[in-house]
């Protein structure tokens, strides 16, 4: 952490061993075409290595940060105007790879546990989840795509989190 | 603790973490977490799953992506480092010396060849003066030489055409006693009232200083002066005009003071000539 705060060579390089991955899993699910996921990632850890003095321990956990920063670059990327003209013709496609979420499982070995934790979500839990979580919906705007209470959206939310939890423990 | 078993349970807590919440709910989020160690676990928890279901969904990035982002930011290195640190730069000298200029010589070289020139100059111009000088005398001594040499021609021409000239008369004017051997030629011209004697031939001795040969006509019975000559050994003119008479029945030749006289001295008299 120290290294990290004096902008060491070592800490950067450890940093992106440890999170790269989960980060750009994170970011190829919201962004699908795999050249601009990886533009995502790597102005994902330029942002965080320029900010990281705003970053402190005791507003949470590292991780929580740094992926809040992804989804945040990746989001606004995805929304940018340039990137929606780019991909209209592929919302067809994008929307196909949203339904099937275990695309990357089918690919990637190492995440073949995958699939046991999304069968232990309910369909409503990984719909709010799916939406908040890799397309950056308010829990206001999920509201009002999915046409339910916000108390709902904030309990399905929450019911997921909490079946994510039993299951890694 | 119902209260924060309520918070807790509202969902605030995981739309914290998602991000999902506005500024205040942050802050409030974050200072209910810092009062309450239970929200804070709970917090906590969410996190970690969340972490977990991240690297659930863990996809490897490509391998020379790696390298891209590691050079990115270490590209970055030198600003980073040095921003925070305030060590000012050591100022850079940027005023460089101009190398001296060779100019100077220049126009001292300059200025010592126009220097020489202009003495140079000076003496050419003294030398040409000098020439154009000499140049004028020799024009004007040729100019002299040249008029004198046009006026013996002029009276020469004269001389000659009193030779031409029919009515001329040329009188021999014979050697008295005093002279036996003296000779004197004068032609004389009754139409044109003119009377010339011969120099060349002139066989007289020289004069001094003191008195000079005196020409007379004889007019009737009177003599008429027609002036004074000398006979000078230097002097090499070869006529001389002397006054005008219209007629005369005898010339002759008198040494008188110099000046002349008004009458002839009879006891001097050198030459005579009848017509």
């Amino acid at each position: 952490m120290l290294a990290l705060r004096r902008h060491e060579k070592i800490a950067v390089e450890a940093l992106y061993d440890m999170y790269s991955s989960s980060l750009y899993g994170v970011i190829s699910r919201i962004i699908v075409d795999t050249a601009v996921a990886e533009d995502v990632l790597q102005e994902t850890f330029v942002k965080i290595w320029h900010s990281f003095a705003s970053y402190s321990t005791e507003k949470g956990r590292l991780f929580t940060w740094m992926v809040n920063i992804a989804r945040n670059l990746a989001i606004d990327k995805l929304r940018s105007k340039d990137f929606k003209n780019q991909n209209k013709n592929q919302e067809l496609e994008i929307n196909v790879t949203f339904i099937d979420e275990q695309r990357n499982t089918v690919y990637k070995p190492e995440l073949l546990g995958i699939k046991d934790l999304v069968q232990t979500l309910k369909a409503d839990q990984k719909e709010i989840l799916e939406l908040v979580y890799f397309k950056g919906y308010t829990h206001v705007e999920a509201a009002d795509e999915l046409g339910i209470p916000l108390g709902t959206i904030k309990t399905r939310l929450r019911m997921a989190i909490q079946q994510l939890r039993k299951h890694f423990n | 603790m119902e209260d924060i078993k309520a918070y807790i349970e509202s969902g605030i807590l995981e739309l914290y973490v998602l991000g999902d919440v506005t500024s205040s709910e942050k802050l409030h989020v974050e200072e209910m977490a810092s009062q309450h160690p239970a929200i804070k676990a709970e917090l906590d928890e969410i996190e970690r799953s969340m972490e977990l279901f991240a690297a659930a969904n863990a996809v490897e990035p490509p391998a020379q992506l790696r390298d891209r982002v590691l050079n990115s930011l270490l590209t970055n290195f030198g600003d980073d480092n040095n921003f925070p640190t305030k060590h000012p730069q050591p100022v850079k000298e940027n005023v460089i010396a101009m190398p001296a200029p060779k100019a100077n010589g220049f126009y001292k070289y300059a200025f010592a060849a126009c220097f020489a020139l202009l003495i140079a100059s000076v003496v050419a111009l003294f030398s040409v003066y000098n020439k154009l000088q000499n140049a004028n005398t020799q024009l004007i001594a040729l100019n002299s030489t040249n008029q004198k040499f046009s006026s013996t021609v002029n009276f020469m021409d004269h001389q000659l055409s009193v030779y031409r000239d029919t009515s001329f008369k040329v009188i021999k004017l014979k050697g008295t006693a005093h002279l036996p051997n003296g000779l004197m030629l004068v032609a004389f011209s009754p139409a044109k009232k003119k009377v010339i004697i011969d120099m060349a031939d002139l066989k007289m001795p020289a004069n001094d200083k003191e008195h000079q040969y005196q020409l007379w006509a004889i007019v009737g019975k009177t003599p008429v002066s027609l002036g004074v000559f000398d006979k000078d050994a230097a002097d090499n003119s070869l006529m001389k005009e002397m006054k005008s008479v219209p007629v005369a029945q005898a010339f002759a030749v008198t040494l008188e003071p110099r000046g002349g006289s008004i009458n002839p001295t009879m006891d001097q008299m050198m030459v005579i000539g009848n017509l």
